[in-house]
């Protein structure tokens, strides 16, 4: 975790904060979804509680914390109770790998009398050069929380919603991992560092052995790889179990299928597994396909550049500025896309089960597949001429 | 590890600065992991509910593929978790949930003298298949050497290398083997009435 | 083995801090007696039907199979996608993009079997 005690604290307080950061975005994205989806039905949301409503989740908190504790059966009590704990670790372990702005150079200071050294900062709880097989892994036990809350509650309606829910997250995967080959092809690592900093400035393409570089598009994986974001985008709807996908959530059929036992603030870590997932989605969504935490047609380099020359920074100062502006950058990508999640939710009709796991193994899996195959050809024969 | 230089070998260096050396800090982390990998399949043994019984399994699983990181195998310990205990040990749960195991849990034996039965069994098994490690690593390790000469390459970039130069035979059968893994899979299921069985 | 340690940092802060919520979540509210009713199954508040040993539904089995299979040719091609433009770029691009082309037309040729035997459909 670091050569000395500086570094080592630094980065046990960054993983805390990113930790941390999912956590409370949390109760503010519920407070959009509710008010969102209130303009979008035509009536107010909540909007008594503190200004705006904003304070509406935490008396919701402070109201879950003081519910009566139901443990239904005596058979599987551990099983029902450290389902919700299970339903927190995929996101927060996937959360923690994505870049969420620039690294963060710190040039040698004094202090207390003692040098410390140049540090560079990853602006992410830990990296290392397998970054999506470690999400793709990660998220491949969400499926647990589900099964053991399901079983837990000792109510067949439960774990039939779970069974349902665990075999749609599961033939999902299959077209996320798919659609993930296509952009790999073009950015040739598995590190979401890098894959960002390959996306820096504008758009360079090669054509026949030559390149070009087309300087009124930023250099996205969006325009490499079109039908792969859109695979990608309707795989993580369903892999986050959101509408049009949430038919082990709806109400009509399963009450509220894996989780109808849980009250209180055991629901609620539900909810924060949930939406850490989507937080998790649309990062991995922003740094494939938007650029990360890059600002459009600008290098990294040249922020800090600009920091450095125009205002007279040090170099650890511009290096904290140009990080502090960029993660603003990718702060508003990511609300974008989740604003997107939640239009969406509110916007189209729920599919039916046989629907959704025709379209997941028919018709996504097939197209992926297309996709890859194309992109595959096509690379070869532009760079092999 | 074994001949070769190691990938990207960094311990913690303050703990180095105290006299925890590298490789003690890797054993260590190994160790401590190995233990709570051999404590969950523990738990796989003594368990009244088969349910619990799969959801040990699966933790165990985990513990493998981080004892794989531990080793700087990430892309193995990775693909350890994502199919070994994301689909692997999915399939298993799911099954085992879906069954009626009243009486699996009457016939199980609790108690001291019958979960220490079991783990003496388990400790048996475990050292025969020791025995035979050791015994056929000895055989390996006594045959004449062969000296590598240049270090070996741990990253991701080499394993496809490997895998798509010399052993690519190996991959394309490997491919046709799932493919009979999915018919064998769709016949066993073609029970009488078809697959679609009542709900 | 440097970054293994970050991770395992954070799954211990996780799972304390779930524990920690799950436990203060029972620590506040009423303490009722319960009865009989409140631990029954929630059945949209009708009185509970007796679980029935039904037959098991042969097709979670086989999607979680099939998932199997398919996941593991999928993590064979995240290998060959970041070498690809290495071997493109010695020259080997038609032998990578062959070996890759057969395996994934065996793959393709699996799944619409599969779609074609019916043994993916839900209904």
């Amino acid at each position: 975790m670091g050569s000395d005690v500086f570094e080592i604290s630094v980065n046990f307080i960054k993983l805390v904060a990113i930790f941390l950061l999912m956590v409370q975005l949390v109760p503010l994205l519920v407070w959009v979804e509710r008010r969102g989806s209130a303009y979008i039905q035509n009536r107010f949301g909540p909007n008594r509680v503190g200004p705006l409503g904003l304070t509406q989740l935490l008396a919701d908190a402070v109201k879950f914390l003081f519910k009566e504790e139901f443990i239904p059966g005596e058979g599987r009590r551990l099983i029902f109770l450290l389902a919700p704990v299970v339903a927190l670790i995929p996101g927060a372990l996937a959360f923690g790998s994505i870049p969420l702005s620039a690294p963060i150079q710190v040039e040698a200071f004094q202090w207390l009398g003692q040098t410390w050294g140049p540090y560079n900062f990853p602006f992410q709880s830990f990296q290392f050069d397998i970054g999506i097989v470690f999400v793709l892994g990660v998220s491949s036990l969400a499926a647990y929380a589900l099964l053991m809350a399901g079983y837990g509650s000792e109510n067949k309606y439960s774990l039939f919603g779970a069974l349902r829910a665990s075999a749609q997250m599961i033939s999902y995967e299959l077209a996320l991992g798919l659609s993930l080959v296509g952009i790999l092809l073009i950015y040739g690592t598995f590190d979401f560092a890098e894959m960002v900093t390959l996306q820096e400035g504008p758009l360079t393409l090669m054509l026949f052995g030559t390149e070009y570089t087309l300087s009124f598009l930023p250099n996205w994986g969006i325009f490499y790889q079109p039908l792969g974001f859109v695979i990608l985008f309707a795989a993580l709807f369903a892999e986050t179990n959101r509408l049009p996908f949430d038919l082990p959530e709806a109400e009509a059929e399963l009450v509220a299928g894996y989780h109808t036992e849980y009250g209180g603030l055991k629901m609620n870590m539900f909810y924060i597994g949930e939406y850490g997932h989507m937080l998790v989605a649309s990062g991995l969504i922003s740094t494939f396909y938007l650029g990360g935490y890059n600002l459009p047609f600008v290098t990294v380099d040249q922020i800090r550049e600009f920091f450095v020359q125009s205002q007279g920074f040090t170099l650890t100062n511009a290096s904290l500025a140009a990080s502090f502006l960029l993660h603003l950058v990718f702060m508003a990508k990511v609300f974008l896309l989740l604003w997107i999640f939640i239009w969406v939710r509110w916007t189209l009709p729920r599919f039916r089960y046989d629907q959704l796991m025709d379209l997941g193994w028919k018709t996504m899996l097939p197209w992926a597949l297309g996709n890859t195959i194309v992109t595959a050809v096509f690379i070869l024969w532009m760079r092999s001429v | 590890m074994g001949p070769g230089e190691h990938h990207c070998h960094s311990g913690v260096y303050s703990l180095d600065a105290i006299g925890i050396g590298v490789d003690m800090q890797e054993a260590i982390l190994f160790y401590i992991l190995g233990s709570l990998a051999v404590v969950c399949s523990l738990g796989v043994l003594l368990s009244k509910n088969p349910v619990s019984s799969a959801l040990y399994l699966a933790l165990t699983m985990v513990g493998l593929s981080f004892v794989f990181v531990g080793l700087d195998a990430f892309f193995i310990g990775m693909v350890q978790l994502a199919v070994y205990a994301g689909a692997v040990m999915v399939l298993i749960v799911m099954v085992v949930m879906l069954f009626d195991l009243k009486k699996e849990e009457d016939s199980f034996s609790p108690g001291f003298f019958g979960n220490g039965l079991k783990v003496i069994l388990g400790g048996f098994m475990v050292g025969a298949i020791a025995s035979v490690i050791a015994y056929s690593t000895e055989m390996i390790l006594s045959a004449p050497k062969i000296t590598q000469a240049e270090p070996v390459d741990m990253s991701v970039k080499a394993l496809a290398r490997l895998l798509f130069t010399d052993y690519v035979v190996a991959f394309e059968i490997l491919g046709v083997l799932l493919l009979l893994v999915a018919i064998g899979a769709v016949a066993l299921s073609r029970i009488p009435g078809g697959t679609h069985a009542d709900d | 083995m440097t970054e293994l340690i970050p991770i395992l940092v954070l799954l211990a802060f996780v799972a304390v801090f779930g524990v920690i919520i799950v436990i203060v979540s029972g620590l506040f509210g009423p303490k009722r007696r319960q009865s009989e009713i409140t631990k029954a199954p929630y059945e949209c508040g009708l009185p509970g039907i007796e679980k029935d040993n039904s037959k098991i539904p042969i097709k979670y089995y086989l999607t979680a199979i099939l998932f199997i299979l398919f996941d593991i040719e999928i993590i064979f091609m995240y290998p060959w996608a970041i070498t690809y433009t290495d071997f493109i770029a010695e020259g080997q691009g038609i032998w990578a993009f062959s070996a890759m082309a057969i395996f994934i037309l065996v793959f393709i040729f699996g799944l619409f079997w599969e779609i074609k035997s019916r043994a993916l459909d839900w209904d």
